[in-house]
């Protein structure tokens, strides 16, 4: 059985060799270099652009502007994924300092960069608004035409009788936790090649929705679905980041324009910065407890800047609002989230998205909910977290929940009862802290998978399942493995390849093991349907009395009667038989009340930390962290301790280091890697360790980003039982601590 | 014209005539054709770009090529290929010690310089070693992992 093992990844050879073909390695012939002349301003109407210059320059094939776009024959100006406000490249108004106003493709990329400053924009500035809540009062500049206070998304959560909830508390506790923007920081920038030959547009791209791209390229250049081809390599990171459709317009726009030949574009490390960033976000969230610690009523404001223009956020800022509120029981809820227009750059998913934010929030909060109680956390926790067929605040029922468990794991493997922390030595201080996580998946998609058995006994799984480190193409052979009973190096994988590979909504979400995994088991067993017909023949049975194992038909009342796999592929005369298998859920909640389903299943995730901070610097240091996430049935243990871990140290970098800053003009001050400080193995807790907790059901959970949120709100409750003061807001970093610790010395 | 470049790349002799201004990075990559020297920060910050130059594991966007003239510089290919792989190469599959892969070379040739400079480094100095290349998958715990298992088999480094 391939499933349950920890064997490695796919073509690990080629990634420890350096051979792997990222997408931004592609080399096509004849190719062209695109790069991007960007705003200055972040608000700003255009009243002039001269390219003239530029394209006189020997070597520069075009220069791609907005007033190239919009006429008959030529793409659309606009678009976006749920709204099409955004334009491809600005035409009359800029509305954030880095969006791209003006493309350059050349023989070389010098050229194209030289290119850039030959061209004369003018610019009429106008006034700009960088603060959410700013933005929605009346002096603020109106971002896009019918958005009245810039407020573009408001999505209500309204569950049980609110005023009756805080009234049987005992204690009221309200705060308000702030996170700000930050970058997915795939150590592989955007990069992506377009050409746009006879009709035909083909993007080699990695993204990490290709289907998504697919369609949205379709609809901006008027294409019928076979006239757009999007092939994805591997990527050299994604976490969401390359979600959804991002430089991909820009760059088919400018092949467009080239007309022939394909034009690369790759991202420098600067521009990533403005291409897509985290939802800053503020959360303010009030609880009703009883005295022994029963949640009674919880009321939750979000309000999401979600940049210039909306991109996934009317999504995202919705799904913001079911991951708001936590893992528990609570009989009246009420949620707001906003996602307000402000003049900097789009956000959009940050691997755990939206999740990181709240559960920021709610975590933090239920310690001080149990610390003004004088309770154990871990107690409040249990007491309250949700249980099978319990009902979350959509009114939906629950099932499959093991947050419990998940928490229970990473406690007892810190010794939170059974072990004392160590006691305060010089300026160090020590503190535990932990958390739990439960995050929605997409409530509605679909994923399709063809497999196809030559007449070799080589199984090929299409699939438009990307592999962008998580192990996926890994998992889904092992499944399809599984599935068929034939050994795993028998199987073959292409995709994703619009062309060759069915649909698949995207991969994120942690979704692929879980839809594609169950798509890959419809296509298996419907193969292996096939293949007993046909082999009906040959061992003189009907096929319900032919038996599929270990990669051969056989008669089950005589099974030394059998053939292989590729036998009954040859007798059929055939060179391949093959089938496809859909997995597809749809759900969703009513847009007034937000109840209804939210999800197929839920994310689970819990973790727990010991540290020290040292009181004199601010200092923090992880010394343990113990993570676990529900992962249903663990396809490759290993893969997915590697998950775990990753996402761990993943959520260090936002816990303590990572926010992007901007001026008083909206440009982003710290856009390269010496100012903006991932985590390094510096970083890496003095021990970490993951686990995964399973069921005996045969569903895969993804398990993509579930002890990534639990990070942050661990170590500021750790942070808070070391020194008794809390931080509410990101990042945790020692001048925050130190001055934290100060105010609060100040106030005694 | 400028002076050709004379250089050692993977124990091959190459003659290089173009600026001696340019990003080691760029001769590698773009012109050489090397890709597994990536570029991830520019800045000298990731070690996405590393390679050994005489044995020592440094960013290459941070070298100039005049800066190399008359010197071995090692890439991953000079580590090993997939037909014979290193045993830095075959520890880091049997720990599981990458994801996306895209800063795995650069870990590669840092490890391999690490164990033969520090062969017996304690996991204090380890982590400090490699703390110039960075994972954003997050892999740290099996690179140290696959580190310790070289340690202490009977990897001898200059065999
Ligand atoms: S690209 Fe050279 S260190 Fe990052
Ligand atoms: S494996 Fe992805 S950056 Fe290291």
């Amino acid at each position: 059985m391939a499933v349950g093992q920890s064997i490695p990844m796919r073509d690990a050879v080629a990634r420890v060799t350096g051979t792997l073909a990222y997408a931004g390695d592609i080399q096509l012939p004849e190719m062209a270099y695109a790069r991007v002349l960007r705003s200055p301003h972040a608000h700003a109407r255009i009243t002039g652009i001269d390219t003239r210059a530029a394209e006189a320059m020997p070597g520069v094939l075009t220069v791609l502007t907005g007033a190239d776009l919009g006429q008959q024959g030529a793409p659309a100006r606009n678009y976006g994924i749920s709204r099409a406000d955004q334009p491809v490249v600005a035409y009359d108004r800029v509305r954030f300092i880095g969006e791209p106003v003006a493309l350059v493709a050349a023989e070389r990329p010098e050229i194209a960069e030289a290119a850039l400053q030959q061209i004369q924009v003018s610019y009429e500035p106008l006034p700009a608004v960088f603060d959410p809540f700013v933005a929605q009062t009346a002096a603020a500049p109106e971002l896009h035409a019918n958005v009245a206070a810039n407020r573009l998304i408001h999505a209500k959560l309204r569950h049980g009788d609110i005023v009756a909830g805080f009234a049987a508390a005992d204690i009221i506790v309200e705060e308000t936790f702030t996170s700000p923007a930050a970058h997915t920081v795939p150590l592989e920038t955007h990069s992506l090649a377009a050409q746009y030959r006879d009709g035909q547009l083909t993007c080699w791209t990695g993204a990490q929705a290709p289907y998504q791209v697919h369609k949205l390229l379709g609809d901006l250049f008027g294409l019928r679905g076979d006239q757009v081809r999007v092939i994805v390599g591997p990527l050299g990171g994604g976490y969401g980041g390359k979600g959804h459709v991002r430089i991909e317009p820009l760059v088919a726009a400018l092949a467009w324009k080239v007309g022939g030949r394909p034009v690369k574009l790759t991202l420098s490390r600067a521009e990533e910065f403005v291409t897509v960033t985290k939802h800053a976000a503020s959360i303010t969230i009030k609880s009703g407890a009883t005295r022994d610690g029963r949640l009674t009523a919880r009321q939750v404001t979000m309000t999401w800047n979600i940049g210039a223009y909306a991109d996934s956020s009317p999504l995202l800022v919705s799904s913001g609002m079911v991951r708001g509120v936590g893992p528990y029981r609570i009989p009246a809820v009420h949620v707001d989230s906003y996602g307000i227009y402000t003049n900097l750059p789009s956000a959009a998913a940050f691997r755990g998205a939206m999740s990181s934010q709240s559960t920021w929030a709610y975590e933090s909060h239920i310690d001080t909910i149990a610390h003004r109680l004088g309770l154990d956390p871990l107690h409040v926790r249990k007491v309250n977290l949700l249980r099978s067929h319990d009902h979350f605040c959509t009114g939906e029922e629950v099932h499959d929940m093991h947050v419990v468990e998940c928490l229970e794991a990473c406690t007892e493997r810190l010794g939170w009862q059974q072990s004392a922390k160590p006691t305060a030595e010089g300026a160090l201080r020590y503190g535990r802290g932990m958390a739990v996580m439960m995050k929605s998946t997409q409530a509605t998609s679909r994923s399709e998978t063809r497999l196809s058995l030559n007449d070799q006994g080589r199984l090929t799984i299409y699939t438009s399942s990307v592999e962008m480190g998580q192990g996926a193409h890994t998992a889904l052979s092992q499944i399809a493995a599984t599935a068929m009973d034939i050994a795993i190096e028998r199987i073959d994988l292409v995709g994703p390849d619009t062309a060759r590979t069915p649909f698949d909504t995207s991969t994120s979400a942690a979704r692929s093991t879980t839809m594609m995994g169950e798509a890959i088991h419809q296509a298996a067993d419907l193969l292996k349907q096939k293949l007993c017909t046909s082999a009906e023949a040959w061992l003189e049975r009907p096929a319900a009395e032919l038996g599929v194992a270990d990669g051969v038909v056989y008669a089950i009342d005589a099974p030394h009667e059998r053939l292989t796999f590729a036998e009954v592929v040859r007798r059929a005369g055939l060179t391949e038989i093959s089938a496809t298998g859909t997995a597809a859920t749809k759900h969703g909640l009513d847009p007034e009340t937000g109840q209804g389903v939210a999800t197929p299943h839920w994310h689970q995730g819990a973790g727990a930390c010991e540290i020290a901070v040292d009181i004199e610097t601010g200092k923090m240091k992880v010394l343990r962290y113990e993570a676990a996430s529900f992962a249903g049935r663990v396809v490759n243990p290993a893969l997915a301790n590697l998950q775990n871990d990753g996402n761990v140290i993943y959520g260090l970098g936002p816990a303590i280091s990572e926010q992007i800053l901007f001026d008083d003009h909206g440009r982003v001050l710290n856009d390269n890697l010496s100012d903006y400080l991932i985590p390094s193995f510096m970083d890496l807790p003095g021990q970490l360790r993951s686990s995964c907790v399973e069921d005996d059901g045969h569903v895969y959970h993804g398990i993509g980003e579930m002890t990534l949120p639990p990070v942050a709100p661990a170590l500021a409750n750790a942070i808070f039982d070391a020194t008794g003061v809390r931080i509410r807001d990101l990042p945790l970093t020692p001048e925050r601590v130190l001055r934290a610790l100060t105010e609060e010395m100040s106030h005694e | 014209m400028n002076e050709p470049i004379t250089m050692q790349l993977n124990g091959t002799t190459i003659s290089w005539s173009g600026s001696p201004q340019r990003r080691l990075l760029d001769l590698l990559r773009d012109d050489l054709g090397l890709q597994s020297v990536r570029e991830g920060c520019g800045v000298g910050m990731c070690g996405a770009c590393t390679v050994q130059v005489d044995g020592q594991a440094i960013s290459s966007c941070l070298l100039l090529t005049g800066q190399v003239a008359g010197r071995q510089v090692r890439t991953i290919e000079g580590i090993g290929t997939p037909e014979s792989l290193h045993p830095v190469q075959q520890a880091f599959i049997d720990h599981a010690a990458f994801q996306c892969g895209y800063c795995t070379p650069g870990f590669i040739l840092t490890v391999e310089a690490l164990l033969r400079e520090i062969p017996a480094a304690d996991e204090a100095t380890i982590r400090e070693y490699l703390s110039g290349n960075l994972c954003r998958c997050g892999s740290y715990n099996n690179i140290l992992a696959a580190v310790k298992a070289l340690q202490s088999g009977n990897y001898s480094p200059l065999g």
